[in-house]
């Protein structure tokens, strides 16, 4: 399951993300890396992109960008 | 080699240096420009990094009598070798070694911020943190303990309010303190970990003689563990591919236990260490509470409002600017086009200088001082109203509202925005893309701009369509709005394969929390953009005005238009015009003068179409009563612009009028056009290229005639093609 997949209002744990290079690292540096929690907290009125809550702040990005971040739900609500 | 130190700092008798540079350092929405304004302030000047488009920021000044420099670093995530503001920040701490680095750090958001503060540290340069926004850490119930912050990092950490001034002359104490301590007060090295510091110190072993690092000149374990990561800009800029080599058995060492990514695995150990050290040191309420941003997005960014609320404030933003400047603009002109000139003339006159240097300067000189100032009250409420937008927090949102839309045509969220200025004007619409980081994004948004019809340009077709459709005038202005659009989405597409091929850039993007901006941080940004748009821009605009008008008086003394070299040029161009359904010199004649200014073309086609008609002596005045003028027409622009902004709320206008002088010209055009052909040339109005000041503005945003040529040459074609198709295809249906 990617971040992609989660609804609003899901929660997940970061597993790994599954892309190299400047991605990864911009990912990385924003605080994505694995093993950290993370919540969908809203989809922007056209779909996309989404916003997230991760390391106590408030992060968005693009579906296909969340894609690449492998996760395992950990509940919903 | 402390010899060698000491040879190149200045110090005073007492033997502290006397002066001294401090880097600030942070993440974005730390509050880092609001903390550089209450230390700097006006004394601030902005300017760009060499070779690129990121804006720098640094200030001068003396501080309990010693020189210091302040150098605002731009604010980033991370030292990655990725971005240019990233690359901007670390070329500048290793190279030009501060002799300390100020760390501003969001007190409500420290996992992340320490994240930052980390890799600071791996540059061994003192480092003095300002906690800032503690005062609404302190109301979130965040409890920190500063001592043991400073005494793990080995810094020291202040607690500051830049919004308020709070803590900044202590910052400045310590950060000056440190600095002259800078041999002994170096900052804690942080393990990374026995696997990684085995490595590092391996590596650092190998390094140990590069010439750089002999000099002092390259922080030996930051270069080291850039080896390690596989960051090969730091490897290729300091050549240390030789060492590469020795690297590797370091290196494989760590992929073997720890995977093949060490760039991904120092990025994890970096955000192991700043969660570690939020654990340490903050604690934080049991419960969170929901938060004013969260209730305020709940509706700003709701499925259903979003959108209408998005445009309810683009609507308004663009108003504002376009209202309050108006009156402003108007005063200016009226000063340059009035009394300055004429003042000029009587001066002039006394010293019998002869008729063209009278000419010069009232029309080539004065009128390119008026086109440098006239963009300037724009300029400034552009740039306050964006400034007011970003420091609120509702810039980011309004990305988040329209990313999707824009992510079609290859731009990002942010793009809207100085697309939307454009219709008002495109000048201060191509300082607007300033908002958006990414290089190609603000390329491509600035190319598009253009497409924007703005204001100057309906003069042109209020003419046109008052002499040829007066039946339908609205839908015929709507519709060549709508062209421009339509061709922007198309050329937007077409650049996005062309041009702006490769992957499109990340739409990765802090939401932060919204904060109220103060006074003083909206005055000194729109300052020092209206400042520097003066500086820059003007000297360039000055120039081409005299130039111009060169074109249009010389030879010296040839009474009819179509004899200057202006006329003559029209003559030799107007051919190409032929396919379009205008190939006659006066048209050609009037667009050349349009790279002025759009609205130029009309009042250049009431001199050679009607020549004489317009020339009307104006009362003569006395400088009194110029100056009475002067000075109760500047009262008055405060008072429209008050009555506008009010108006703004009521009901809008459009004020699509026509002037008395062009009323003549109407007939004059019967004559020459037939509806087909001036649809067509409306058309080409709206598409060839932009006034050579939006030219002068790009050049200004990106540093290089790039762009500008670009535009120059796609516009002009564009404008050809959609002008030949508009009339040839009209004809061939029989219009």
């Amino acid at each position: 399951m990617t971040l992609a997949d989660l609804k609003t209002g899901q929660s997940g744990k970061i597993l790994k993300i599954s892309v190299s290079g400047a991605l990864k690292r911009r990912l990385m540096d924003m605080g994505v890396v694995p093993g950290t929690d993370v919540r969908v907290e809203k989809v922007a009125p056209l779909g996309d992109p989404i916003e997230v809550r991760i390391k106590s702040y408030a992060l968005s990005l693009r579906r296909g960008e969340a894609r690449h971040i492998e996760v395992e739900g950990t509940h919903s609500s | 080699m402390s010899a060698l130190i000491a040879s190149t700092v200045h110090r005073g008798k007492s033997g502290r240096r006397t002066h001294l540079t401090i880097a600030v350092a942070g993440n974005p929405n730390a509050g880092k420009s609001t903390l550089t304004n209450a230390i700097a302030g006006s004394r601030l000047s902005v300017g760009n990094w060499p070779g690129v488009t990121v804006e720098k920021k640094s200030a001068t000044f003396d501080f309990q009598g010693r020189k210091i420099t302040l150098v605002d670093l731009p604010g980033t995530y991370s030292l990655s070798p990725y971005t240019q503001e990233e690359v901007v920040a670390r070329d500048y701490l290793v190279h030009e070694k501060p002799d300390v680095i100020i760390n501003v750090v969001d007190a409500t958001n420290l996992e992340r911020n320490l994240y930052f503060t980390l890799q600071l540290l791996e540059l061994n340069i003192p480092l003095v943190m300002a906690l800032n926004m503690h005062d609404e850490a302190a109301q979130k119930g965040f409890r920190i303990d500063i001592d043991k912050m400073a005494l793990m990092l080995g810094s020291a950490v202040i607690p500051t309010v830049a919004t308020k001034g709070e803590g900044i002359g202590r910052l400045m104490e310590t950060a000056v303190a440190f600095a002259d301590a800078s041999e002994t007060q170096r900052p804690a090295v942080v393990s990374y970990g026995e696997d990684i510091e085995k490595a590092v110190a391996a590596v650092a072993e190998q390094l140990k003689d590069h010439a750089d690092v002999v000099s002092g000149h390259l922080p030996l374990r930051w270069m080291a563990l850039k080896m390690i990561e596989g960051d090969a800009r730091a490897i290729e800029h300091y050549q240390t591919e030789a060492y590469a080599a020795l690297t590797e058995k370091a290196a494989h060492h760590l992929r073997s236990a720890h995977g093949e990514d060490l760039e991904a695995l120092l990025a994890d150990v970096r955000y192991g260490l700043a969660a570690g050290l939020t654990r340490e040191t903050l604690r934080k309420p049991e419960k969170r509470k929901r938060e004013l941003t969260e209730r305020i997005d709940a509706v700003v960014l709701n499925r259903y409002a979003g959108i209408p609320i998005f445009f309810v404030a683009m609507w308004l933003m663009f108003k504002l600017t376009f209202d309050i400047a108006g009156p402003f603009t108007d005063w200016l002109d009226g000063i340059v086009a009035g009394p300055l000139p004429r003042w000029a003339a009587v001066l002039l006159a006394a010293i019998s200088a002869p008729d063209w240097i009278v000419s010069l300067v009232t029309e080539g000189i004065i009128a390119g001082v008026g086109s440098v100032l006239v963009f300037l009250p724009p300029i400034f409420a552009m740039m306050f109203f964006i400034t007011l937008l970003e420091a609120s927090g509702y810039l980011a949102r309004a990305a988040f509202v329209m990313d999707r839309l824009m992510s079609a045509i290859g731009l990002h969220g942010k793009s809207f925005i100085p697309l939307l200025l454009g219709f008002g004007c495109n000048v201060p619409a191509i300082y607007a893309t300033r908002t958006l980081e990414n290089p190609r994004d603000k390329a491509l948004t600035a190319l598009l701009i253009p497409l924007m019809s703005c204001g100057a340009r309906l003069p042109v077709y209020v003419v046109f369509t008052a002499a040829f459709f007066s039946a339908y005038a609205v839908t015929v202005l709507w519709s060549l709005y709508l062209l421009g659009i339509v061709l922007a989405v198309l050329v937007g597409f077409l650049f996005k394969k062309t041009l702006f091929r490769g992957e499109a850039p990340v739409f990765i993007m802090e939401l932060p929390p919204y904060r109220i901006p103060t006074a003083k941080n909206l005055m000194i940004h729109t300052w020092e953009k209206g400042k520097h748009y003066l500086m820059k821009a003007g000297t360039w605009i000055l120039a081409i005005s005299v130039f111009v008008w060169f074109g249009l008086n010389l030879p010296w003394g040839v009474e009819a238009k179509k004899e200057s070299y202006l006329g003559k040029t029209g003559q030799i161009i107007a051919p190409v015009f032929a396919p379009l359904g205008f190939g006659t010199w006066e048209a050609a004649s009037s667009l050349l003068t349009g790279v002025v200014a759009k609205e130029i073309v009309v009042a250049t086609m009431g001199e050679v179409y009607a020549p004489g008609a317009e020339e009307k002596e104006e009362e003569a005045s006395s400088f009194s009563e110029d100056v009475r003028e002067i000075t109760v027409s500047f009262g008055g622009a405060f008072v429209d612009a008050a009555k506008n902004v009010f108006s703004t709320f009521g009901v809008a206008t459009m004020s699509a009028q026509e002037d008395e002088e062009t009323a003549g010209l109407k007939s004059v055009l019967a004559k020459t056009f037939t509806p087909l052909s001036a649809y067509a040339f409306m058309a080409f109005v709206l598409l060839y290229l932009p006034c050579f000041i939006v030219l002068v503005a790009m050049r200004h945003e990106f540093g290089s005639w790039k762009w500008a040529g670009v535009t120059i040459v796609y516009q002009t074609v564009l404008a050809w093609m959609v002008a030949f198709v508009i009339y040839q295809g009209g004809r061939l249906v029989g219009l």
